[in-house]
This record gives C-alpha cells, structure tokens and sequence, in this order.
C-alpha cells in the first residue's frame, strides 16, 4: 500500500502541474489567435452607422468595456481573479449575457446528448467487437467491413443520411430542434415526448459511427489477447474457456477504458455536427461561435471545463490502473 | 461459405450507400404528390382540431392557425430587450436600421423600399422642413399609446435622442453630427434641429430625415426607470436586459431560449385605431425558431414549419417546380426577389499595378458574372444585362436617377476577355518575357483575390473572379482567412501590400438615404485610408470631384440637378473602377411558405402603397402583417 501512496501522490503532483499550466494555455491560446474580438462586435453594430467618429467611439467604448485594451498581462491578473471567485466573466459575442448562463442554458443539452451517446456507443462497440474476436467467422466477416465503413462514414453524411431518410423521407422523426418548434419548455407529457423524439436523430448519428470505431479497436485488442501465450498456457491447463474469456476481455477493454475516460473528459466540447445538422441546442455550437468571434470568456471557460474533465478522467482513470493493472500494481512494488 | 459472407457483406455496405444516394432521387418523386395532397388535405381537418381542443388545455404550445413562422434572423439565443442597446442579438424585435424592424419599437415613420417613400407610423401625416431646410417639425398620433396605457408624447421623442447622446448609444454617435437637438414643442409637435454647417445649412438634412424612419421613440418614463436603476453608468444603462421595457407596437416578448423566441400580440395596440391600420394585424403570434445554418432552415420551410424566410434558399424554385410545394418568392422567375445592396469586389490601390485603372478595368470585364449570379446566387439576382451596372440598386426609384444613356458606353456586362485584352494590350501593359502573364513596368502582375472563409456565395463568386485572370495573362490567385482576421485587416488602413489585392465586402441596400448613402460609402474619400472603418471605400480611392458630390447631394431639391449629379457619380464610377458589384442582393431574402397562410407580399398584389418583401416586420413591411388571412379558417 505504501507503493501505492507513493504512485497516488506522483500522480496529484501532475495533475496539479498540468492543471496549471492548461489554465495559462487556456487563458493565452485564445488571446493569441490573430483578430480583433472588438472589431467583430463592432461589424455586428456597423449596419446603419454613418458617422466614421461614432464607430471609433462605439469601438473604443466596447476595447474598454472589455478590456482588450489593457496589457495581455493585466488581463491575466483580471481573468485570475474572476476564475478564483467562480466569475467566468461576461461573454464578448453574447453581450451582456455571462458566460454562466450560457453554460447553464447549453450544458444540459450537450451532456444528455453525449454522455449517452458515448456510452451506449461504447458498450454495444465493445461487445459487437470481443463478439467479433470470439466467435470469428461469418459474424467477424460481416461485422468488419460495416464497422470499418460506418467508422469511417464522416459524422455529416450520417446525419444529413438519417435527417433525409428518417425525418424528411419517412417522417418518423423530426428533422430539427431540441423540441417541437410549436411547443414550450414545460413539465407537461406532450413537451417530454417532443423532447424524447427530437433527440432521436442527432443520438444515433453520434452512436452508430462510435460503434463502428469502438468494435473494430475492441476486435483487434480482443484478437492480440486471444493468441497471447497466457491465453495458450491457460488452455493448456484445462482452464474452462468462460474463464478465459474473462481474462481476455479484462485485458483488451484496458485502453478501450482510457478511450473512454477521455471521451467522457471531452464531451462538454459538444458534438458539434448533430447540433448544428439538427439545430439541436448544445454547447458545440455556441464555441464555434466563440471561436468565429474571438469571444475570449466563453472559450476559455469550456476550454477550462473541458481540460479539468479530461485531467480528473485520467487521474481517475490512472488511480484505477493502478489498483486494477497487474503491471501498474507491479511497477508500484519496485 | 466464405463467398456467401463476403456476398452478403457487400450487399450490406452497398445498400447503405445505395440508402445515401437517395435523398436526391426521393423528394423528386415523392415530395410533389405528397405536398400536394398534404398541404390541402391536412390542414383544415388538423388545425381546427388542435385549436378547439388542445389550445386551451395546453397552454405551452402555440396554435399553428394563430402563429406565423419565421427563420433567417434570429440565429442565436436573445440577449436582452433594451431599445438603447445595439447589442441585444434580438433580432425580432430590435433593427434600428433603414428599414427599422417595428413589432415592439416604433418609428414615427415607416420607409417603404418599393417607393422610396416615409409612411407615418407614430407621427401623424408627413414631417416639414422649414425654409432653410434647418429643422424638421412633425406631430405625434393623438391614438399612439404606450403599452401601459400611457399616450406617446413628442417628450419622449426629444427624451429619446437626449438619452442616446447622454449615454453615448450607438444610435447617438452615429446621428449626432448631424443632428443637433430634438425638442418638444407641445405634446404633439416634434422639431428636429439639424446641425448647421459654417454656411448656415444643414450639414446634411438626408440623413436628419432619414432618423425618422430608422429610430424608435422609447418611453421617456422607462427611460427614467432604468436610469434609476443603472445610476447614470453609460455602460450599465446599454447592458441592462430590459424585461420591462415598454413599448408601443402590437407584439411584445411572449417567450424566447436558445432555441426560439416568440412574441405576442397586444390587444391593446393602438394602431387598431382609424388613424393607422384601424385593426389588429392578423397573427396572434410571431414566432422564430432558432436554426443554426440555412440549410436547416430550408428543411424547415419546405416542412411547413416556416412561413416567411428570410434566410438564403439555395436555388430556391426547386421547392415549388420539383416539388410542388406551396412556396413562393416576390418574384415568380428568376431573380425571385428585388435586389437592393450591391455586393462589391474592392481593388487595394496599394497593390502593384492596381493603381492602373487599365488593369482594374480589364479584370472587371473578364469576371463572368452571370457564372457568379447562377452559381453564387443560384439566379437570386438580377444580371448586369438585365440591370446595367451603376451605383443604383434595381429597385425602380433608384434606376430612374441617373441618365443610363450616358454612362451606356461605360456599363460593362463581363466576360468580355477580347475588350479586356485589348485595353492592356492598348495602356502597354503585354507579356514581355513570354512566360504567359503580363507585367507593368518588367514587374509581373500577380494577385490575390478574396473574401472571409465559409461565406460560400461570396467565395463562390471570388473563384470566379480569379479565374477571369487566366484569359487576360493575370495572375489571380484566392484565399479566404477567418472572418476574425479578415475584418481586422480590411478596415483597418494601411492595407497590406499582398494578400488583399481584390477583396470582397458589401454595400449599403435600401434606405431612406440611398442612394446617396451608398455611393458615399462606396466611393467617399471620408472613409479613404481610415482605421476601424466599418463604413466603406475600403479600397482607398480619392476623387475629390466625386467628393464634391457627394457633399453637394443631400442639400439638393432640384431633381434635374440630382439626376445630372448622380450620373455624373456613375460616371467617375464606372471609368475610375476603384470596386466592381459582383452581383444584386435582396434587401432580405424573401420566400414565403403557403400552407397556413396567405395573403403575403407577391408583386402586383394590388396593396398600396405597395407592401415590401421584407419579412412583414422591417419598415412599411409591417403592413403585410394586416394582409394575412388562412389558409384554411
């Protein structure tokens, strides 16, 4: 235990380094991107202006406001502070919305989207994978080539493909929104099952392409541990093959349970592609827009969000390994 | 058993690709008849049904017969309701611009695109100049009440532009040199003063007019509520959301998140009165959901659930030709839509060679512009032979003042590689060292046409003035930065001397000022050379003669003397070549779909004055709005 101490502590030290130096990153990167975010939200206003002095003062007004007028350093200390008082500032392209309501309205809509997504893309990937190693043969001939099209699909085409057969061709679902777009937000059954059917589309176009990628690295894995030589000895002793299979699927799900880990660390970034084929509400849209318009709070905030997920997931994930890796366990002891 | 696998392996793969092809073969066959049985068979047993029985009961969702669905302007959530902010993102109920948006704010007057005329709206009848043409006095409507009741007062029209100036608004800065006060006579009577110059006249009375039809009256009594609350910080009082906000047109806030926003009809409104539209405009609600790209949006309108787009349908008539839906645009062919704004191609006058005006002359010819009309456009635009090229937007008002046949010789349609050549050929400017392209002065002419990346008409349309350098030896290549690098480089004088040799941007559109305001911005050396210049004549071009005009323009009444003005402006225009249009654009794309409701703004519709094609919000527009009647009642 005292080795596993020893890894636990090595392990926080980084995740604290790393964590600083992500948030310098996360506050420097997107101020370095060439643009003027100020100059963006004076275009927006630009329409009707005739006087060249008023958009000097309208634009002077908003460099002020925001402060991009001040040294990259003094803007440092400033996005410090707000970050230390939980204040993600006030979003640029959004004026004056906060960042936190942006976050607040988006994230519920981008998790209930993804984590599912990920996980039922996953676990089915995984299974139709090991399924594959296993059993071989015509299962294994079939189910390769659809995994390898289907993962290579580019996510738009499966979307606009579901989108035209299903929503537009077939009208089994509809074809855009979060919700009915008669219909308000509202705890009544015919809201819920609006919400339930619009979700239907941008679900699947997220999962069917993860399976296809998760079967085909679950298949190889499955297969290398199949053959390996412990795989062989353990035949050779009689072990019963439902035991083997055990062993088999432990090891090979090891990196698949990393893949995971930074899926899940990512999924606050949004899955932009069914958001905007669907115009389904979500936070992959919105820093799209934020990247466009140079909206340095709101960048840097789901950046922030997104770098502490995947931090904590693999520390977590590291922590586990080492409790569940036989050769963590055994680096640990030397 | 192997081949049996691989056999029915690939039938699997080859039906799902077979499953992708067929979105372009299904909605040809099968959309037509269903649209048309659809459209007329549904409605009137579904929409009866769902307003007598589920309307009532449940209260959160909008009856389909009584809402009017937009798409096109509103693409992200509303930030807030605030009149005096430029920033609010609302785009349903905030646009003060030429033809200010006025479901909940009111201008006093309302401009009409079609006839380039001023429609009283708060104001009643029409505004005066006096003598010297130094201030413009009009009254308020006795029947124009605030939605609290409360009557509009000339107070708060003055209060209004007080409050603007105050707090340094957009809407101040950008109208204070030119206005000077805005007092309050009496209850009713309004005077605008404008700002005099060192003659005595008004430094310029067209735009003094034209704030008019493009700024709200604001309620001088909220004004001083949110004052109160904003203790007087300029910055606070723009920022503020303005949930109680009131307001004097006949829809107001009724719900909006990141995914629609919908606003409601006031039964109160006092336009019902005689005096106005002497009823209540037809849909109980304006709704807009929020898509996040046309092409969902164009979904959308082909569905049924959007009655006005205001966004761009890509070839728009298939959706009535193919597939027989009942959509329409203004037009019934090809441009389907009035053009109003020029979108132009600027040449930097710093790049080599471009301060020869052979050489902008020549690429301008060469550009094909019909390709650009057909592919950018998909024929949403009128062509420059149907509409020879001048500073004039199509729109018939605007045609009429210049004298085309003076400037006949000078309107280039494109495409003309021979007369392009010939005119190098002629200034000197040849292929010296045989390699293929031409040089000025032993220095290769090469350049770099572009635009911002993802605005595909506009890169669309770059690609095709590119390519019009092959056929007259040269050299143009295309590059499209980030809109982010884009607009930082191009407004922001000096240009650099590479990279943004030919570059996109846009032009003014229809307006009370127009076209003076968009010939200023096209051509004014005001703006020559400026940083942050949001305005124009981001190429850099100096012509004290066309200068001059500009200047002299807005003090003039004697139409002769206008029209001779003006046709002189497209004459520097079209010999200079310091920016070529590339195509005519829609004030707002306008195609409506049928299915619930009719009665929309078609030309020929017999209203008069005549009803804009602006999405039954902007301007006189808003009159369309009375026009409305269902499908099936």
């Amino acid at each position: 235990m005292k080795g596993y101490r020893k890894y636990f502590l090595n392990k926080l030290i980084w995740l604290l380094v790393t964590a600083v130096f992500a948030f310098i990153l996360n506050f420097t990167l997107p101020r370095l991107m060439p643009g003027d975010p100020v100059a963006a939200i004076v275009a927006r206003l630009a329409q009707g202006m005739s006087s060249s002095t008023g958009m000097k003062e309208v634009y002077e007004q908003y460099a002020e406001l925001f402060g991009t007028n001040q040294p990259l350093l003094t803007q440092f200390f400033i996005y410090v502070r707000n970050m230390l008082q939980g204040n993600f500032g006030t979003s640029f392209s959004q004026y004056p919305r906060p960042v936190a309501d942006i976050l607040r309205t988006s994230l519920p809509w981008t998790i209930a989207l993804q984590f599912p997504a990920i996980i039922v893309g996953w676990v089915i990937g995984n299974m139709l994978g090991a399924l594959a190693a296993y059993l071989k043969k015509g299962f294994d001939k079939v189910l390769m080539p659809i995994s390898i099209f289907v993962s290579n699909f580019p996510p738009f085409g499966m979307a606009v493909i579901l989108m035209v057969l299903l929503g537009v061709n077939l009208k089994w679902f509809p074809t855009s929104g979060g919700y009915g777009f008669d219909l308000m937000p509202s705890f009544t059954w015919n809201f819920i099952w609006s919400v339930i059917t619009h979700y239907q589309l941008p679900f699947w176009s997220i999962v069917i392409i993860a399976i296809g990628g998760q079967a085909i690295g679950m298949r190889s894995m499955s297969i290398y541990e199949l053959n390996a030589d412990y795989v062989k000895y353990s035949r050779f002793m009689g072990i019963k093959d439902r035991k083997i299979v055990g062993y088999v699927f432990r090891n090979a799900m090891l990196p698949q349970i990393t893949g995971l880990a930074l899926a899940l660390g990512t999924m606050v970034g949004g899955a932009l592609i069914a958001e905007i084929v669907f115009s389904y509400p979500g936070l992959g849209y919105t820093l799209l827009n934020a990247i466009m318009g140079k909206d340095y709070p709101l960048i840097s905030a789901v950046t922030l969000i997104i770098t502490i997920m995947v931090l904590l997931a693999t520390f977590i994930i590291e922590l586990l390994y080492g409790l569940i890796d036989p050769r963590i366990k055994a680096a640990q002891s030397d | 058993m192997k081949r049996t696998i691989f056999a029915l392996s690939i039938l699997v793969v080859l039906s799902l690709v077979l499953s992708a092809c067929t979105p372009t073969q299904a909605p040809a066959t099968q959309a037509p008849t269903e649209a048309v049985t659809q459209a007329p068979t549904e409605a009137p047993t579904e929409a009866p049904t769902e307003v007598a029985t589920e309307a009532p009961v449940d209260a959160n969702s909008l009856p389909r017969n009584e809402t009017l669905y937009f798409n096109g302007q509103q693409w992200n959530a509303v930030v807030c309701w605030n009149p005096y902010s430029s920033n609010c993102n609302n785009a349903m109920a905030l646009a003060q611009q030429d033809n200010a948006r006025v479901p909940m704010f009111e201008t006093p007057y309302l401009y009409n695109m079609l006839d380039g005329k001023q429609y009283p709206l708060l104001a009643d009848g029409d505004y005066a100049w006096d003598e010297g043409m130094t201030q413009i006095t009009f009254k308020i409507k006795p029947a124009a009440h605030w939605s609290d009741g409360t009557p509009v007062t000339a107070e708060d029209v003055a209060y209004t532009w007080a409050s603007h100036i105050k707090y340094n608004t957009q809407f101040g800065a950008s109208n204070k040199d030119y206005i000077d006060t805005i007092e309050a006579v009496d209850p009713q009577t309004v005077v605008v003063k404008a700002k005099l110059g060192a003659d005595g006249k008004a430094v310029n009375p067209l735009l003094v007019q034209a704030y008019l039809s493009t700024n709200y009256v604001i309620q001088k009594a909220w004004t001083e509520t949110l004052e109160a609350r904003t203790g007087g910080d300029a910055a606070a009082f723009m920022a503020d959301v303005a949930e109680d906000v009131v307001y004097s047109g006949p829809y107001h806030k009724f719900f909006s998140d990141d995914q629609k926003v919908v606003l409601i009809r006031d039964d109160n409104y006092w336009g019902q009165d005689a005096s106005m539209f002497g009823k209540l405009p037809t849909p109980k609600y304006l709704a807009h959901v929020i898509y996040k790209d046309n092409a969902a949006g164009s979904v959308a309108l082909a569905q049924g659930e959007v009655d006005v787009s205001q966004q761009f349908n890509s070839n728009i008539q298939v959706l009535w030709l193919n597939y027989g839906l009942p959509i329409s645009t203004y037009l019934p062919e090809a441009p389907y839509g009035i053009g109003a704004s020029l979108p132009t191609a600027f040449f930097n006058k710093n790049s080599y060679g471009l301060d020869q005006v052979a050489v902008r002359k020549a690429i301008a010819m060469a550009v094909d512009f019909d390709t650009i009309i057909a592919n950018a456009m998909t024929n949403q635009s009128a062509t420059f032979t149907q509409v020879p090229r001048s500073l004039m937007n199509p729109t018939p008002g605007e045609q009429a003042l210049y004298d085309h046949d003076a400037v006949k010789d000078l309107q280039f349609a494109g495409k003309d590689i021979a007369g392009a050549n010939k005119l190098l050929d002629e200034a000197g400017i040849v292929d010296t060292d045989g390699d293929g392209w031409r040089e000025y002065n032993g220095q290769k002419l090469t350049y770099v046409a572009t635009c911002p990346n993802g605005w595909s008409d506009w890169q669309a349309a770059i690609e095709v003035v590119a390519a019009a350098g092959k056929g007259i030896g040269i050299d143009i290549t295309t590059n499209y930065p980030d809109w982010g690098v884009y607009q930082t480089v191009v407004t922001n004088w000096p240009l650099p001397e590479t990279g943004y040799d030919i570059f996109m941007m846009w032009s003014d559109g229809a307006g009370p000022t127009q076209p003076w305001g968009r010939i200023r911005h096209l051509i004014s050396s005001e703006f020559a050379e400026t940083t942050n210049n949001w305005n124009g004549n981001w190429g850099g071009y100096i012509n004290p003669e066309a200068d001059a005009l500009i200047q002299a323009i807005p003090t003039m009444t004697d139409e002769a003397e206008l029209k001779a003005a003006y046709t002189e402006l497209v004459k520097i225009y079209l010999t200079d070549i310091p920016s070529f249009t590339l195509m005519y654009r829609p004030q707002s794309f306008h195609a409506v779909n049928e299915s619930v409701w009719t009665g929309f703004p078609h030309e020929g519709d017999g209203t008069n004055p005549p009803v804009p094609p602006l999405d039954l919000t902007d301007g006189w527009s808003i009159a369309g709005l009375y026009n409305l009647v269902l499908v099936n009642p």
